[in-house]
């Protein structure tokens, strides 16, 4: 004994010296493992209690970390390592009545466990007995099950309904006992006797009780994941595919992640022209590829919509209606059906053989902007009187109003179908939540110049953090949809830039279109450039699924192959 | 050029001569006693499609104002032109309205009118 508490002295002193810096411990009684002993444990365990911190912020207490670390081992499978642990550190995960506690409830010694459960440790009055509540219950359930009405109703009796506990909930467990065993399970939303229903009962003990008696599951993982998800939305930048962050260094993008430079610029006949649609009269000023992408419909700018195939080239459809002054359109996500919007106040969807499906009509219709629907099929978002922005719920006919100070110009929905954004003639770009009830006040993003033309913006990246618009300045804006943050101003184009679209599926490359009659592939800095081509007349109006054009032509790309078509 | 976005109005409206564009509407109408080089001219509340173009100081038969030209958006022409400051108090209540020549606009319905020519600045 003397000499065990020798060898325990050094390590004791040792530590109490250096009680308020930093990762003293472990240093110390590794020295003192070799001639480790009970008393020398229990020594060290006395004033490696309270105060002493780990970490150089002096905010992690050390008794917690080392428990967590004993959790995180003991739930990896190490349980030779995480009794090394115990031993050195001389802190047990839990103590040995809450040891004996949780092998109780799992083998299903309820009497032992009520016994146990006054001696693990300070309780407050209530948590105890919702803690023994707990534990009556299911010893009450499993002897329904097993069909001991007797022994059930003795602990109903004698037990549950001393505790004076919820009398609903005991009137509730009376109510069962009068029921069939097959029954109860149903009834009482109960998983049957068992190892799994144990399980789930320690579980809700343990929710039950304060964590410094029994530490909550997986709780190193989870600290280290809320770590990860700090970092990774404080990286402004954040734009890779990878969902994995390292843990060996702060996750921090460098700006090279987003796309600021033009890998391409294609002006005119560098795209291969495949068709030539033709057959509007005014100016196409919509277009709307199918979501298989086997069809186009193409709206004249208050004019009527047509449909095309993209295969053979022809107009399979003309959908018109009296006072045709069709201004958008927008496809469902099946591709067999789509809605259209104008200035006659009605918006009618169709199917693809030229049957008019529904309409909505009437004297409190206003007229139409934009439309848009989500891409799981459930709003239909339309711009209406400049101004507003109704969100119509298609499934269940309901309808929310937003309405906007200034007038809008273009509309876009993200690709999970919760955001929409609109670009506002005022000079910002407002991004609201599409199913959020409450009135919340929208993101705003400004710096970009627009007030004479329609300038389109969109969603980009990975998790869509980047808002990304043109401008009448012939810049690029990219910014940050978290923080509203301008990121990057992309010179290059030569006129406005009408349109912009990310690559859905490149989360690196979007892009634009602009009054200087040529598109520009924007990709990241260190790719090598590629070459520049030839001019053409004609200018662009919009990119990928939306083009508008200036002119009655429509210009598509691909292979070498013109013919005009009806 | 891009597209255009012009902002449609709903009742009795008044558009440009050239393109037709809407501008403004007669529940906007202040006053028609207003003069300008061209003939006639009506004071709005608010205007449409139109944007503004640099500011200047210009004496007036009222006085010295801050007026700035008002272009029509798809056709560029001057239609007329805003007051930013009037600096005779008399004068405020123009400030943050616009002028329409009446010689650059037509009717919602599409008639022409005729401008005489009084001859004085406003």
């Amino acid at each position: 004994m003397g000499g065990d508490s020798d060898v325990g002295q050094p390590p004791l002193k040792r530590q109490k010296l250096s009680k308020p810096s930093h990762k003293t411990p472990c240093e110390g009684s590794r020295t003192g493992v070799a001639a480790t002993g009970s008393a020398a444990l229990m020594a060290r365990s006395i004033c490696s209690n309270d105060g002493e911190t780990v970490g150089s912020h002096g905010q992690i207490r050390k008794v917690e970390f080392v428990r967590i670390i004993e959790q995180a081992l003991f739930s990896l499978g190490y349980q030779q390592a995480g009794a090394v642990l115990e031993e050195e550190s001389g802190i047990r995960l839990q103590s040995p009545a809450v040891q004996q506690f949780r092998e109780d409830i799992l083998a299903g010694r309820w009497d032992e466990c009520v016994a146990t459960l006054s001696e693990i440790g300070v309780l407050e009055e209530s948590t105890y007995k919702a803690a023994l509540f707990l534990v009556l219950q299911q010893k009450f359930l499993e002897s329904l099950e097993a069909s001991n009405t007797t022994a059930a109703l003795e602990t109903l009796r004698s037990e549950i309904s001393p505790l004076g506990v919820s009398t609903s909930k005991v009137h509730q467990l009376a109510s069962f006992i009068v029921c069939f065993p097959e029954d109860l399970l149903a009834k009482a939303q109960w998983k049957g006797a068992g190892q799994e229903s144990r399980q789930s009962l320690l579980e809700e003990l343990q929710q039950l009780l304060p964590p410094s008696i029994m530490v909550p599951e997986r709780r190193l993982e989870h600290l280290i994941e809320v770590a990860l998800q700090v970092q990774r939305e404080a990286c402004v930048y954040h734009n890779t595919l990878d969902h994995v962050l390292s843990l060996y260094s702060d996750h921090r993008c460098s700006r090279d992640q987003i796309p600021t430079r033009t890998l391409q610029v294609v002006e005119g006949d560098s795209l291969k022209v495949k068709y030539k649609f033709t057959g509007h009269s005014k100016p196409v000023s919509f277009v709307a590829w199918s979501p298989d992408d086997t069809m186009l419909l193409t709206c004249g700018n208050e004019e009527v919509v047509k449909l095309w195939d993209i295969s053979t080239g022809q107009c399979k459809y003309t959908y018109d209606k009296p006072n045709s002054c069709f201004t958008s359109c927008a496809w469902f996500p099946d591709g067999k059906r789509f809605v259209s919007g104008g200035g006659d106040k009605c918006i009618y969807m169709w199917d693809l053989e030229g049957h008019e499906l529904e309409a909505w009509k009437g004297a409190r219709m206003p007229r139409i902007n934009d439309l848009a629907i989500t891409t799981d099929g459930s709003h239909m978002v339309s711009i209406c009187d400049h101004k507003n922005i109704r969100i119509y719920n298609l499934e269940e006919k309901t309808e929310r109003v937003i309405e906007e100070e200034k007038p809008i110009t273009s509309l876009s929905v993200s690709k999970n179908g919760r955001y929409l954004l609109v670009n506002l003639v005022s000079q910002e770009i407002h991004l609201w939540d599409i199913s959020a009830a409450t009135k919340d006040l929208p993101k705003k993003y400004r710096g970009h110049k627009q007030g004479r033309y329609v300038i389109r913006s969109c969603f980009g990246g990975t998790d869509y953090a980047f808002i990304v618009s043109g401008s009448e300045d012939s810049q690029v804006y990219i910014w940050h949809r978290w923080n509203g943050e301008l990121l990057d101003v992309l010179s290059g184009h030569s006129g406005t830039v009408n349109s912009v679209s990310w690559n859905p599926v490149n989360p690196h490359m979007f892009a634009s279109a602009s009054d200087d009659h040529t598109i520009r592939i924007w990709g990241l800095s260190n790719r090598p450039m590629p070459k520049k081509h030839d001019e053409k007349p004609g200018s662009s109006n919009g990119f990928d699924h939306l083009v508008n054009g200036g002119t009655r032509d429509l210009l598509e790309n691909l292979r070498p192959f013109n013919s005009d078509t009806d | 050029m891009g597209r255009l976005y012009l902002i449609q109005l709903d009742g009795r409206i008044y558009s440009c001569r050239h393109c037709r564009s809407h501008l403004a509407q007669c529940d906007e109408l202040v006053s028609k006693s207003f003069h300008c080089r061209h003939g006639k001219a009506y004071l709005f509340n608010t205007v449409v499609n139109v944007s503004v173009g640099p500011l200047e100081d210009r004496m007036m038969t009222t006085g010295k104002h801050a007026v700035a030209d008002i272009f029509c958006n798809s056709c560029q022409q001057v239609v007329g032109w805003k007051y930013e400051v009037a600096y005779e108090k008399s004068q405020k209540y123009k400030e943050g309205k616009f002028i329409l020549e009446r010689a650059k606009m037509v009717d919602g319905d599409g008639i022409d009118t005729f401008h005489f020519s009084d001859g004085d600045d406003e």
